[in-house]
């Protein structure tokens, strides 16, 4: 049966090159703008996964934020890293170089933990390691290793009490992580300078483990989305849950609205284009049939059962859409070829604006397939019914 | 001798040239390797008995057996499947102007019945291509070939599988009166020789005569009471006319 409908493509091969390019024409169009929106959007996307803060969600007013809350939160789906902060006014250090005598310099204390999107490549952090930002660490003039002396001081009366703890550099974080002159460390050491502050425990103290720390309530949270999508919903979720936060929701939002609405636009136009395809797909081969009619009429007084009768338009529909779903990959590259070129740097920056992939041009060339098989089932009903007498009458 | 085919009190009505006919053959019998040629004149009713004896078309009535099946049963089950598979292995056809598909080689043309029963045999291609002189044409296609090369390669194409039984319908219509003598007479020793039973339709009974061919006529009756015309194909069962 294959050989017969493949025979019969072989002899008309300038109506098959014609019905696939006339597939083709429909759907060039439609994968330059597919991928024109895969483009534009995965340039987008991409500009805003670069940037770790993208999905960055932070409390802005300080509060007293219970573990349980904390609990929940490492629970949620949608959430991929989640550290506790403390009060932002207890959130800073002086660090020195025991090198450089007299070289203290206030530093913002930020807590860490393991996954850290800010600090990649960073598992866990010693309990005595700090993560400078590139400015503290210029200014300090400190590498990965050296050792650092980190101190707060309060005024009790007139007394005057220094908490020093003897720390190394852990490393150096990205610039993205911090611009100003920062330390990342753990949320112990973070809580002992509070609590030093506070004035609930004396300069002699050390950091609790990790695991007494994550017992106390804390003032705030820096947490980061495990999607993009996933940053309006949980914005809007920590403001209703009454938790001030600060996050990129609102360009989120507004790439998401583009993919939709691009998404929208691109069905729109695939829609009238395809179905204005498989009508005209399927119109055609029916007229096939009927003009076939004879040599149908005559396999079946051959003895060419119903289902494979029926089987020869959809072969040969599947076959129009696979040259033709090629054809169309091959227009649309170049289009995207020329239109990349045209556009270079100015809408997506280093990247494609027309995003085309083989997996695109499977994906095309399956729901044409789909499309062209669905279409010639009319056709192919109608070429199973055919009766065999008409070979005889005919012949 | 085994009847190969054999009709009682089958009848079908159908729309001829004019008026209504109906087609009655009370009996008919055909021995397995027998050639017979059915003659009438034009409209009578042949090529619709040839539908029904191809298992193309149902009768409305009556008992009909085909090596061994029963085919009005069939029809009645509507086992399309089955009548098809009959038709591929067991029958072979020989359409008035060859039937041809023009997108396949003289070959691929011949072979169509064999890959149809699932019995490819190129050997035999190749054999009956040279037996009806048409082995240098193997390889071109239908529309290169003349009217009667035509003819030789459907007379090669309904015996390629081996079949019970070769139909042919009016092969010498569109044939000059040599040509037509030479197809009767091929059709004739090829199924001898493949050991197929031939019926051949035909509307010049002295041709066939000449050619060899027993000949059943068929007796035509004018519009009746009821309008409708006549046309009876009888032939003596086997064993009466043993």
């Amino acid at each position: 049966m294959f050989r017969l409908a493949l025979a019969d493509i072989w002899h008309e091969k300038v109506l098959f090159f014609c019905s696939a390019l006339g597939c083709a024409a429909v759907l060039a169009p439609l994968i330059v703008l597919f991928g024109l929106r895969q483009g534009v959007v995965a340039g987008l996307r991409a500009e805003l996964l670069e940037d770790p803060r993208a999905r960055e969600v932070v409390s802005v007013v300080n509060r007293t934020l219970e573990p349980a809350l904390f609990a929940r939160l490492g629970a949620d789906p949608r959430i991929a890293f989640l550290v506790p902060r403390t009060r932002a006014l207890s959130a800073t250090i002086v660090l020195e170089n025991p090198a450089r005598q007299g070289s203290g310099q206030r530093v913002e204390l930020l807590p860490t933990a393991p996954g850290d999107p800010l600090l990649p490549g960073y598992g866990a952090i010693d309990p005595d390691a700090l993560i400078l930002s590139i400015t503290a660490a210029q200014r300090l003039g400190l590498r990965a290793g050296d050792p650092v002396l980190a101190s707060v001081a309060r005024s009790r009366g007139v007394q005057r009490e220094i908490l020093t703890l003897s720390m190394r550099v852990g490393g150096i974080a990205p610039i993205a992580a911090a611009t100003r002159d920062a330390a990342f460390a753990t949320v112990p050491v973070l809580l002992l300078t509070e609590d030093f502050l506070d004035g609930t425990v004396g300069p002699e103290a050390r950091p609790m483990s990790e695991t007494e720390a994550r017992q106390r309530p804390f003032a705030g949270f820096r947490l980061y989305a495990a999607r993009l999508e996933d940053v309006p919903a949980l914005d809007r979720d920590l403001r209703l849950a009454g938790i001030e936060v600060a996050s990129r929701a609102e360009a989120v939002a507004g790439l998401l609205r583009l993919d939709h609405n691009l998404a929208l636009l691109f069905a729109a136009i695939a829609g009238a284009g395809g179905v204005g395809y498989l009508v005209s797909l399927g119109v055609g081969l029916w007229a096939q049939v009927e003009r076939k009619r004879r040599d149908l009429a005559l396999l079946s007084l051959l003895g060419l059962k119903r289902r494979a009768l029926l089987g020869l338009p959809l072969i040969q529909a599947a076959a129009v859409a696979l040259a033709g779903a090629a054809l169309a990959f091959i227009v649309a590259a170049g289009v995207a070829g020329v239109l990349n070129r045209a556009f270079a740097g100015s809408v997506t920056g280093d990247r494609p604006v027309c995003l085309l992939t083989p997996a695109m041009g499977f994906a095309a060339a399956a729901v044409t397939l789909v499309g062209a098989l669905v279409a010639s089932v009319l056709a192919g009903l109608r070429a199973g019914a055919v009766a065999p007498a008409e070979g005889l009458a005919e012949g | 001798m085994t009847s190969l085919l054999s009709l009682r009190g089958v009848t079908k009505a159908y729309r001829g040239d004019a008026a209504p006919f109906a087609l009655e053959v009370p009996t008919f019998d055909l021995a397995a390797g027998e050639a017979l040629a059915l003659a009438g004149p034009s409209g009578s009713g042949k090529s619709t008995l040839l539908m029904m004896l191809a298992l193309a078309a149902p009768p409305d009535a009556g008992a009909f057996t085909f090596d061994g099946a029963d085919i009005a049963l069939l029809w009645r089950k509507g086992r399309r499947d089955a009548l098809a598979e009959l038709r591929a292995r067991r029958i072979g056809v020989v359409p008035q102007t060859g039937g041809l598909l023009p997108y396949l080689t003289v070959a691929g043309n011949i072979a169509l019945t064999q890959r149809i029963a699932g019995r490819e045999d190129a050997a035999r291609i190749r054999a009956l291509a040279e037996d009806l002189g048409i082995a240098p044409q193997l390889s071109k296609h239908p529309a290169a070939l003349s009217v009667g090369q035509r003819q030789r390669v459907s007379i090669a194409r309904a015996l390629a599988h081996r079949p019970a039984l070769v139909l042919a319908d009016e092969p010498t219509a569109s044939v000059h009166p040599e040509l037509a003598d030479a197809v009767l007479a091929l059709l004739k020793r090829e199924c001898a020789a493949a050991g197929a039973a031939l019926l051949v339709a035909t509307h010049d009974p002295d041709r066939a005569a000449a050619a060899g061919y027993p000949i059943l006529r068929c007796t035509t009756h004018a519009p009746g009471a009821d309008g409708i015309a006549r046309s009876v194909f009888a032939r003596l069962p086997l064993a009466e006319a043993a």
